[in-house]
């Protein structure tokens, strides 16, 4: 026994010191003696196109927002391409996160999320009525219920580089879906840089083919829901856009990626884009040399009426499922509070739902001293008149939700510029998929 | 006797019922779980309206195969399955065929090259198409830079590998190759290095050349692990959706798109999850009869 002594430890000691600590291992992160367990918050959201953002996002307010409610946040940034594919794997699992952000209406998931009434009429009282683009995208008219809760939304105005246009005779770029074909065109002769409108199975070229479609006058759908994309004003703007695609645009606006468009302006490459405010924050950020070349624009004028869709749309949902649903509605309305700080930490790039959360925005947004020249940004004082939902001018339900997913408009104009498919049979076409989906979620 | 008793022991104790169910079961229950349990989802869905946001399922026949049929993405995707499909193969079995020929035989280097080749078939086919896209992308392409810089393009008019259909097609289906060839090549090359020296040696002494010898001895020889290679390589090929996903999207409009890819597309993005079912269950037709000749093929093997 001695000489076992001597050696530091019996073997039973061993055993039963081993499993001492595997039982105090195994259940000390479940004990808090006497202490309730912290409460946890879990969000999901876009890696933001300024990362600015989300480095105020996830390091300070999310942040001071948990202290103050004793609550652990974590928050995941995933690619944008890859959203409605965790959705999708979260809904299946019936588990994830309390918040989940979509960048479009998402209303297919409308009976997997909580009613968002109760955030709106909260963030109301204190900070006043919310704009009609965001009601439209968040609202189920047949339903009378908000499937989602939209904070914020970006603006798509058009980027175009100084130099060309103004040699083109558009000093102060184009104003018009003509001046766009006749300045895209001297420029693509004359220097061989193309046009670069997006067609696309991508967020981008799906917004800028609805927002030509909406300034000749075509819709996906009417007020009240029926499907109207097959109409002369349709075929007019497909027509528009194979001319504009044979006279001044390459076969590369067929591969684009989200990201693709504001490469190709940062490379020097096209002549103009239809995107947000990220190629010129990029600029702005890697200090390019191009970026005291590149201007923006409002949406173009078309024959019928100067349009453009959203370019990314804030939809919050709560899952039915979620762990922390009180946690989730209560963190919305207080990060309304705070918007204006995450307006300027993203620099500009989140515009509000809620008018009076950024009061100055026109002054704000005015005088930028990132940006070349400081006013460069000025146009977008104005957005509301001419930014609209997906769904216009009807509401963005779940059929459109689906029609937007699987990318129906870009590819009936893709195969319309490249000439294989007549205006017309592209049309009837669309129509056909369109009725065929709308008729699945009756 | 004393050796030999034993051995007899332990074959009975392997006959036993039990003991071969609880060898058996881990397989079984693999396959129950990760094949059978999916595929009998996916026929349930596919006569249902799931949806991936719906709470509730109802029967409705075949108006999901209704739906599908009438659509030109469906129909383009089910070409394409086929044409990716034998055209890969078609490559593949000629590219690894006449790799095999040229390993076959020691080199200085050969095991070095035999590693290069293998290389894309051990890495993972995701990186693989990531670092593929960025090779064919529409601004950065080391190829269309290497061409322009030889005068073959201007800068502003080079060949767009993603974005011309027929381009984008034969992209897909050449990354494809450059992944399945090393599996092939290896397979090939087991099959040359079985037969034995003696009968194309003969066939020598006889006056057959390198072509007689090829497609009279060689060729018939190797045939039944020819025909493994083409439907492993099929499979892989038919039921794969990564290098469509990550190359193109199923773009340009639609033109790319294959059954794997259009299922995921409408089934988890467009969150129709029965049309998706749909869409995957015309796969099964193709995948039972290669599984069918795959059996008979192993059959055979054994009564050889």
């Amino acid at each position: 026994m001695a000489k076992r002594r001597g050696r530091g430890i019996s073997r039973r000691d061993f055993v039963k010191l081993t499993t001492t600590g595997a039982i105090a291992a195994g259940l000390g992160p479940a004990m808090h003696f006497g202490q309730a367990p912290q409460k946890t918050l879990k969000i999901l959201q876009w890696s933001h196109f300024v990362p600015a953002f989300d480095t105020w996002f996830n390091g300070t307010f999310t942040k001071q927002w948990g202290q103050k409610h004793d609550t652990v946040v974590t928050v995941d940034n995933i690619n944008l391409v890859d959203l409605n594919t965790r959705a999708a794997s979260e809904v299946s699992a019936r588990k994830g996160h309390d918040l989940f952000m979509f960048l479009s209406p998402p209303a297919a998931y409308e009976k997997q999320t909580i009613d968002m009434t109760h955030v709106y009429q909260e963030v109301e009282k204190k900070h006043g009525k919310k704009i009609e683009l965001g009601h439209r995208s968040t609202y189920n008219p047949k339903t009378r219920r908000y499937f989602a809760f939209s904070d914020a939304y970006t603006p798509d105005p058009g980027n175009w580089h100084k130099d060309w246009w103004a040699e083109a005779g558009f000093p102060n770029g184009p104003d018009t879906y003509d001046d766009l074909r006749a300045g895209a065109k001297k420029i693509r002769d004359k220097t061989g840089h193309p046009c670069g409108i997006g067609l696309s199975q991508e967020l981008d070229s799906s917004m800028a083919m609805r927002a030509l479609l909406w300034s000749f006058g075509g819709a996906e759908q009417d007020e009240q829901g029926n499907v109207t994309i097959n109409s002369k004003n349709t075929i007019e703007a497909l027509k528009f856009m194979k001319a504009l695609y044979q006279e001044s645009e390459t076969a590369e606006v067929f591969t684009w990626t989200p990201p693709s468009n504001n490469q190709a302006m940062l490379a020097g490459r096209v002549s103009y884009v239809a995107n947000a405010i990220s190629v010129t924050r990029q600029s702005e950020r890697e200090h390019l040399p191009i970026d005291s070349k590149i201007m923006i624009s409002p949406a173009l004028k078309g024959p019928v009426r100067r349009i453009a869709a959203e370019h990314v749309m804030n939809c919050y949902v709560i899952w039915e499922f979620a762990e922390n649903k009180e946690g989730a509605q209560q963190f919305l309305i207080d990060y309304m509070d705070s918007f204006h700080d995450g307006f300027v930490a993203g620099q500009f790039y989140n515009f509000p739902c809620f008018p009076s959360l950024v009061p100055n925005l026109k002054q704000e947004i005015a005088n930028d001293p990132r940006a070349t020249p400081p006013d460069k940004y000025k146009v977008l004082g104005n957005v509301l008149d001419w930014a609209t939902n997906v769904g216009y001018p009807g509401y963005a339900t779940a059929a459109i939700d689906e029609a937007f997913k699987t990318w129906v408009i870009p590819t009936m104009f893709a195969k319309v510029a490249r000439g294989d498919e007549t205006p017309e049979n592209a049309a009837k076409a669309a129509e056909e998929e369109y009725k065929r989906i709308f008729a699945r979620w009756k | 006797m004393a050796i030999g008793a034993p051995k007899i022991k332990s074959i009975g104790a392997a006959q036993s019922p039990l003991l071969g169910a609880a060898m058996f079961g881990p397989a079984v229950l693999y396959i129950v779980l990760v094949i059978g349990a999916p595929f009998v989802l996916a026929v349930f869905y596919a006569f249902s309206d799931a949806r991936i946001g719906s709470s509730g399922l109802h029967f409705v026949g075949l108006e999901n195969f209704r739906s599908i049929l009438q659509s030109p993405s469906f129909r383009t995707a089910l070409k394409n399955s086929i044409v990716f499909t034998v055209c890969a193969q078609a490559i593949v079995v000629v590219c690894s065929g006449t790799l095999s020929i040229a390993l076959e035989k020691p080199f200085r280097g050969r095991g070095l090259v035999r590693f290069l080749i293998l290389l894309p078939w051990v890495a993972p086919v995701s990186l693989g198409s990531i670092g593929w896209k960025w090779i064919l992308d529409s601004i950065y392409s080391v190829i269309t830079w290497v061409l322009v810089w030889l005068h073959f393009f201007k800068p502003y008019n080079t060949p767009m590998w993603l974005g011309e259909p027929h381009l984008a097609m034969a992209s897909v289906i050449l990354v494809h190759c450059w992944r399945l060839i090393p599996f092939s090549t290896v397979v090939m090359l087991a099959g040359r290095t079985a037969i034995p020296k003696e009968i194309p040696e003969a066939a020598a002494i006889d006056g057959a050349g390198f072509w007689r010898t090829l497609f009279q001895i060689n060729l018939p020889m190797m045939l039944p692990i020819i025909n493994v290679a083409v439907l492993f390589g099929t499979i892989f090929t038919f039921t794969d959706m990564t290098v469509v996903y990550i190359l193109t999207a199923g773009g340009p409009f639609d033109s790319t798109q294959t059954l794997p890819s259009l299922a995921f597309a409408t089934g988890i993005q467009g969150s129709d999850l029965a049309a998706g079912a749909a869409i995957s269950l015309f796969l099964v037709p193709v995948l039972v009869l290669i599984a069918y000749l795959m059996l008979r093929m192993a059959h055979r093997a054994e009564v050889v």
